[in-house]
């Protein structure tokens, strides 16, 4: 009798588990800005009354953010730029590590507020989220292994290539329609020090990435890699937000602004890249 | 061109003592992650472990409908990655409008899933007991719920613990895919210091921790068996 009265319990007692569990699912609060589109756009002032907003960000992608070495706090370029901006709009910022894969969804589902991580503007990702005005000029170089014979884009017809997936090297690469077709293979990778890693075990042959993602690395490994004049074109960085959230938008673009204006911004650039890149 | 003053110092050399000293920055990191990694492990595992007897039974039922609306769940859940139900678990619905937290999304994807395994590793239990014994309970008055937990699950638990200790295994390693849905744990842990340090390193680090959990699983089942071993 009481191994079946246990039984019983241990039943009812699990099913209370998922039930509470999905129970927590419409307790969950959501930004009203994402419901009331433009007309009635309240989202600057949501985030002023939760008093901060979430920046979503891949943690693994240094130098716009990572976790730093010994403190696991998040740090890094757009990191140092999103604390100063809040400051200024007198909220603070908290960090969501997500996959770089699925960021838009995360913003665009309201689980994050902003995209803050060295995010490229392209019309394909300006279909579906809002930009701030560009904030880096950035642009897509060829990394070779160090001592390859590889000089040039016409050098690498029938190489394979190696690319950060979903990233917007990828369509750098497309849109150089005579090289993307020459190329051998297009190997995408999970992240960079992936394709990075396999170019110095030779299983590649060269790796487009992102110019200022590149050149922290290869200054950790200036041994083993070399980068090409040739590139494959300019782009700019911006901050994504959702679409609906214009007031915010407009706030953090004058933030952004202020910061540009009296140098704040100019100081930040210099402690990450020893050097103004600010567009 | 650019001078990257700020990641000199971060240059790193190959000694012993550097690994040693990087391994020891990196520990309270990896437990924090290892600490995600066994809550998600132990609230799927206490959820499916009664759930799948439920299916079992389900699955048995003489109701038709009962027993082809299991079956299907079961296909589902079997049938697609377990990756591909969390990000439909996650972003799927959130897409709907249902907006789950990171790690409940993570805990629901999992029993669901597990609980579709072990509700056929149940099964295969039940279904090895000789059906002389059903008739023998039948004969002495049992009712079906007397046969069903004084004789049949009992018999059933002891030869269903080698199978389950499989997926309890695979459970502790596919926590790993928790990833994708952006949450934390022990390999996304490493994954991040290997990226920011362009280390392998961290990766062995992860590999250790895997391995003593599921060395502590494995005993565990070990003694679970030895426990059950009765009337042998």
């Amino acid at each position: 009798m009481k191994k079946r009265l246990a039984l019983i319990l241990v039943l009812c007692f699990s099913l209370t588990l998922l039930i509470t569990g999905c129970g927590s699912k419409t307790d969950t609060p959501k930004d009203t800005g994402t419901q009331t589109p433009t007309a009635t756009d309240k989202s600057f002032q949501t985030i002023k009354d939760k008093g901060y907003f979430t920046l979503g960000l891949d943690d693994a992608f240094p130098p716009m953010g990572f976790r730093e070495e010994g403190t696991n706090e998040i740090v890094g370029f757009d990191i140092d730029l999103a604390k100063e901006a809040a400051a200024r709009m007198g909220v603070e910022v908290k960090f969501q590590p997500v996959i770089w894969d699925t960021i838009i969804e995360e913003l665009n589902g309201g689980n994050i507020d902003v995209i803050w991580n060295g995010c490229t503007i392209n019309p394909k990702r300006q279909a579906q989220i809002a930009f701030t005005k560009p904030y880096i000029a950035d642009k897509q170089i060829i990394v070779v292994k160090k001592g390859s014979t590889l000089a040039d884009k016409k050098a690498l017809v029938g190489k394979k290539v190696g690319i950060q997936a979903a990233s917007s090297a990828i369509e750098a690469v497309e849109k150089d329609t005579a090289t993307f077709k020459s190329l051998g293979e297009l190997v995408q990778f999970d992240n960079n020090v992936d394709a990075l890693l396999d170019l110095k075990s030779g299983r590649i042959d060269a790796v487009v990435v992102d110019e200022v993602v590149g050149r922290y690395y290869l200054a950790k490994h200036a041994e083993d890699y070399q980068v090409l004049t040739e590139n494959f074109g300019e782009e700019d960085f911006g901050v994504g937000v959702r679409k609906s959230d214009v007031t915010f938008l407009n706030e953090l673009q004058k933030a952004l602004d202020a910061m540009k204006a009296d140098g704040t911004s100019a100081k930040v650039s210099q402690k990450w890249f020893g050097e103004d890149i600010l567009k | 061109m650019y001078r990257l003053t700020a990641f000199k110092q971060s240059a790193c050399k190959f000694d012993k003592g550097f690994i040693m000293d990087y391994l020891t920055s990196l520990l309270p990191f990896m437990l924090e992650g290892t600490a995600i990694t066994l809550k998600l492990f132990f609230l799927t595992l206490i959820m499916m472990l009664p759930f799948g007897v439920v299916l079992a039974l389900g699955r048995l039922s003489k109701l038709k409908p009962l027993s082809v609306t299991t079956q299907f769940y079961i296909w589902v859940f079997r049938g697609t990655p377990l990756l591909l139900q969390l990000l439909f678990i996650y972003f799927g619905l959130g897409i709907i409008g249902i907006n789950i937290d990171r790690f409940t999304a993570a805990v629901v994807a999992f029993v669901l899933n597990y609980t579709a395994y072990l509700a056929e590793v149940y099964r295969s239990g039940i279904q090895s007991i000789d059906l002389g014994q059903f008739e023998a309970a039948d004969v002495l008055g049992l009712s079906r719920w007397q046969t069903l937990s004084r004789i049949i699950l009992p018999q059933m638990v002891k030869r269903v613990l080698p199978p389950i200790s499989n997926e309890v295994i695979n459970l502790i390693k596919d926590t790993s895919l928790v990833y994708a849905i952006g949450i934390t744990e022990l390999l996304r842990v490493a994954k991040i210091a290997a990226v920011r340090d362009m280390l392998f390193v961290p990766f062995i680090a992860a590999a250790i921790f895997y391995l003593v959990m599921t060395a502590v699983i494995q005993q565990t089942f070990k003694w679970l068996e030895y426990r059950y071993a009765y009337y042998r």
